[in-house]
């Protein structure tokens, strides 16, 4: 039986579904009777979706120059 | 995706302001991503080099995988390129230490929850990115993230990077870089929940 401290370790693995059968199985049973944990790992995926979609163009960035600098090269 | 496709469209046809656009939708992210493999310094040169790359090549760029993926994979290549043109290897002291579970005080001594997370007021991706105070927040402590933590969530969730691809860039393995970038967003995960639960960062 998987603590819920196991559970938390193991948050990665099972939102990037990197588990072999017996540990699957084990998560499985540990979920259907834990809301503190599926609680844990839906808010887990949700931080890991919030990073991929996380934009990194809110402050100032001279794009022309970069451009240009870049353009002069390729000419 | 539509939006990116037309993008790729424009760059293709060598549309100047699309180039603009994608420089400043992905500079920073790379920028951040080449520091921690070739330091702050040279960071700005393999952003540099891998626009260079990139517009030369993206008449090639078939839409098999997003364009900040297909920019990354590119930038790491640059990236090895540079250490071997100025001989330098790529430092990554330290990285790698499993630094523990940030949340272990979270739990009774028989492991279960003490401390369970709070129920979120946002439930989807979108619904949380609409806070423009989170942003800030999450930006914040995502520079705050230990080195190596921070450079493989960059590499994998911002990045879209195969845990085989940055277990070869940063010479870890890839059972390393999955326990690195659980513990990035078991820290991230708290700087939400703390936003969730008071409101502020």
């Amino acid at each position: 039986m998987l603590t819920c401290k196991e559970m938390s370790e193991l948050g990665s693995d099972i939102i990037d579904r990197h588990l072999g059968l017996r540990t699957r199985m084990a998560v499985f049973m540990h979920l259907r009777m834990c809301w503190r944990c599926r609680r844990y790992i839906k808010q887990l995926r949700l931080t890991s979706q919030v990073l991929q979609r996380l934009p990194l163009d809110r402050e100032p960035l001279d794009a022309a120059a970069i451009r240009d600098k870049v353009c002069k090269h390729t000419e | 995706m539509e939006e990116e496709r037309d993008l790729v469209k424009r760059l293709q046809q060598g549309d100047a302001a699309a180039c603009e656009a994608v420089i400043r939708a992905h500079h920073r992210f790379l920028v951040a991503m080449a520091a921690p493999l070739v330091g702050q310094g040279l960071a700005d040169d393999v952003a540099q080099e891998t626009w260079l790359k990139a517009f030369a090549a993206i008449k090639g760029f078939e839409g098999r995988s997003r364009l900040r993926t297909w920019l990354a994979r590119i930038a790491l290549n640059e990236a090895h390129v540079l250490l071997r043109r100025y001989k330098r290897e790529v430092s990554l002291e330290g990285w790698g230490a499993d630094s523990g579970s940030p949340i272990a005080s979270s739990f009774s001594d028989k492991g279960a929850w003490s401390h369970p997370p709070a129920q979120w007021h946002h439930d989807s991706p979108e619904a949380l990115l609409t806070e423009a105070e989170l942003h800030e927040c999450i930006r914040k402590h995502l520079h705050r993230l230990p080195g190596d933590q921070q450079g493989v969530v960059l590499m994998r969730e911002l990045g879209g990077l195969e845990f085989a691809e940055i277990a070869r860039a940063t010479g870890l393995s890839e059972g390393n870089v999955r326990v690195l970038l659980h513990r990035g967003r078991q820290r991230m995960h708290a700087m939400l929940n703390h936003f969730e639960e008071v409101g502020t960062c």
